[in-house]
């Protein structure tokens, strides 16, 4: 019965194909407009999300900054302060922070960069590797979600002792040894400015292209440099940098800590410890605000856009009730022969309001379609417009285009709500026909 | 005696009661109608005879009077009830045949089954059947526009019969037609009358179509004027 009142509907329907398809042109608008801006939207959060989780996942970003002056006199005279050692950031700091608040944080990421230098076998003049050394923390390698392939990673002995120990790329584990196991064998980097470093092999990690930017193919591949690590501390030392310190560092986040929570907590925790000191204080960043700030907008526009969805699904609304009254004048004998062969009266407003809810389907389903064609469209478009606008980072960037599952359900729902609501006043008039008044109507 | 399908007393019909314009069509009828009989009521136009048909319908309501079908007070029923007795006791066959427009003939057959309170079971099967019984069922799946006037009204008295109703209510049921394909209808109400025994009420303005029927209701003016057998065949 509900099957056959459908198919009924649906060759009604496609009886008057113009005019049901002008009917559902509100209906079609509405909802084709609140998908193109949902996918839209959902597409520039997931772009962003995926490529923040890709860059080391949610993080806390630390600046050791000046304190600025208060006065708009005192700026011009104002010069920014040389930092002293005791104005850095101590590994101890971090630690009793971690400490403090073990659910929040779970380690620190933080990188200098030493030098770039070559490693040359001294046997044979054409057998040899650049590199980039960089001094890291031991949780960097994770952070940066680098996969250790054979050895180990940095631990935080090599860091606190400042040990001569390098974790090597797997590319050039391949090519420099050649197949022998690099673990534990000596390197040599001659640096650019004619320094050399000494360093022992203990791990080598899985090299990934997409993270250190584009590969220049101009370039034989054992000419390329592949990035080095080695502990920080020891980064330090052998830039005849003494300090033991930080001036930025990314705190990493527990997957499940609250962000704004975790910032304020850092901050408090910092603003602490530099009370005494005049010139610097620690600030902190979390790309996370930024995004939420974008989530923000993106939702505002979303409701607005869903605001005139609104009213447009009620002017198409108000349009099918129209067509369906003029439906159901037109058809008054066809209601009253099924009448005369015993349909009950609830059994012709089921049969108008079923009709009435399946043409707004319909004109739900168009608008669904085109929704989604036009926001995938144009969520590649914003995709390549982030890529432009940040052309440096344009390998980081993760771009995920899809339309909203949840925004198209609800527009089914309401293109469904659509029809029941205008759809119930004309089946009802119908079915408070009396039957021999409607099989003479002429 | 049984208890007759029809039986009406002093049925009155007024239109726009208690208005100015009151008007009164029919004048307290009194007819009953015998299980298997084949009734006919003739009578001018504007005798009220498709305003009784109405009535003995269940399509309109009875201004005052009683009327019995299969012995219930038709004046009791709601409106449910109404459309149940329509469904199920009652098939009709009108002048114009009334057949929905754009569903095929078995479709139209199928109406009445799609209606029915209880779940009716192989419902293609029965349309099936009854389509073969007028000799339609090689036009199954032709539309009304496909087909011939005599070809409507047979599938028309198809879906008629599906639910295998007490009465069979035709009212003019030939005017549209020539007089041949009306003589072949015709045909097709008399073999039900004497192979199935259906009682039929054929509502006509032919004395020739009349005769043939057992009986012979006149109405004029709203009253039954005469009231005797018919000729048969």
């Amino acid at each position: 019965m509900l099957l056959e009142n459908i198919r009924e509907a649906v060759a009604s329907i496609f009886a008057n194909k113009m005019r049901s398809l002008l009917t559902m042109l509100g209906i079609i608008i509405g909802i084709s407009s609140v998908i193109i801006i949902t996918t839209i939207g959902g597409s520039i959060q997931s772009t962003l999300t995926a490529t923040l989780n890709s860059l080391g996942g949610n993080t806390l970003s630390m600046y050791v900054e000046a304190r600025y002056p208060e006065d708009d006199a005192d700026w011009e005279t104002w010069v920014y302060p040389e930092m002293d050692e005791e104005d850095y950031v101590t590994q101890e700091m971090v630690d009793g922070l971690i400490e403090m608040y073990p659910e929040e944080f779970t380690g620190i990421a933080a990188s200098n960069w030493l030098g770039s230098g070559t490693i040359q076998d001294v046997a044979d003049a054409d057998h040899y590797a650049n590199v980039s050394v960089n001094g890291i923390t031991p949780e960097y390698l994770d952070y940066m979600k680098l996969g250790i392939h054979a050895g180990r990673s940095l631990t935080p002995e090599d860091d606190k002792g400042q040990k001569r120990v390098c974790v090597i790329a797997d590319t050039m584990a391949d090519y420099y040894f050649d197949g022998r196991d690099p673990i534990g064998e000596q390197v040599s980097v001659v640096s650019g400015d004619g320094n050399i470093w000494d360093f022992v092999v203990v791990g080598v990690y899985e090299y990934n292209q997409a993270l250190f930017g584009r590969v220049d193919t101009s370039i034989p591949e054992k000419d390329r440099s592949t990035e080095m690590m080695i502990p920080l501390q020891t980064s330090f030392r052998l830039s005849g940098n003494e300090r033991r310190g930080y001036d930025y560092f990314d705190l990493m986040l527990a997957p499940l800590a609250d962000a704004d929570q975790a910032m304020l907590d850092a901050t408090d925790y910092f603003e602490a410890l530099y009370a005494d000191n005049e010139d610097f204080h620690i600030y902190a960043y979390n790309m996370q605000s930024d995004m939420e700030m974008i989530n923000t907008v993106i939702n505002v526009i979303t409701v607005a856009v869903s605001g005139i969805a609104a009213i447009s699904l009620i002017v198409g609304g108000v349009g099918v009730m129209n067509i369906m009254l003029v439906s159901i004048t037109e058809r008054t004998r066809e209601i009253g022969v099924r009448m005369a062969l015993g349909a009950k009266r609830r059994t012709i407003r089921l049969q108008f309001v079923i009709e009435a809810i399946v043409l707004c389907l319909i004109g739900g389903i168009i608008g669904i379609l085109i929704g989604v064609g036009i926001g995938a469209l144009l969520g590649q478009v914003a995709g390549f417009l982030i890529q432009s606008m940040y052309a440096d980072y344009s390998s980081y960037i993760i771009m995920e285009v899809h339309p909203s599952a949840t925004a198209i359900l609800l527009s089914l729902f309401f293109s469904m709500l659509t029809g029941v609501f205008f759809g119930y006043y004309p089946a009802n008039k119908a079915s408070k026909m009396e039957v021999i008044d409607a099989l003479r109507y002429e | 005696m049984s208890e007759p399908v029809i039986r009406m007393e002093k049925i009155i019909k007024t239109y726009y009661a208690g208005k100015p314009n009151e008007l009164e069509i029919l004048h307290g009828i009194d007819l009953s109608v015998s299980e298997g009989e084949f009734v006919s009521i003739v009578g001018e136009s504007g005798s009220g005879k498709s305003t009784l048909m109405n009535i003995i319908g269940v399509l309109d309501r009875q201004t005052d009077g009683v009327y019995y079908l299969e012995g219930q007070d038709v004046g009791q029923m709601t409106d449910e009830v109404r459309s149940a007795i329509r469904n199920r006791r009652i098939g009709f066959v009108f002048q114009n045949f009334n057949l929905l427009a754009r569903a095929s003939a078995l479709k139209n057959v199928m109406v009445p089954l799609m209606y029915s309170v209880e779940r009716v079971k192989n419902q293609k099967e029965r349309a099936m059947e009854m389509l073969s019984m007028v000799g339609m069922e090689e036009r199954a799946s032709h539309r009304p526009n496909e087909l011939s006037g005599g070809q409507k009204q047979r599938v028309a008295i198809a879906r008629a019969m599906v639910n295998d109703p007490a009465i069979i209510l035709a009212d003019e049921p030939t005017g549209a037609l020539d007089s041949k394909t009306g003589h072949m209808v015709m045909d097709i109400f008399h073999r039900l009358h004497e192979e199935q025994g259906k009682t039929i009420v054929l509502i006509t303005h032919s004395q020739e179509l009349a005769a043939e029927t057992q009986r012979i209701v006149t109405l004029l003016d709203g009253e039954i004027v005469n009231d005797q057998k018919g000729g048969g065949r």
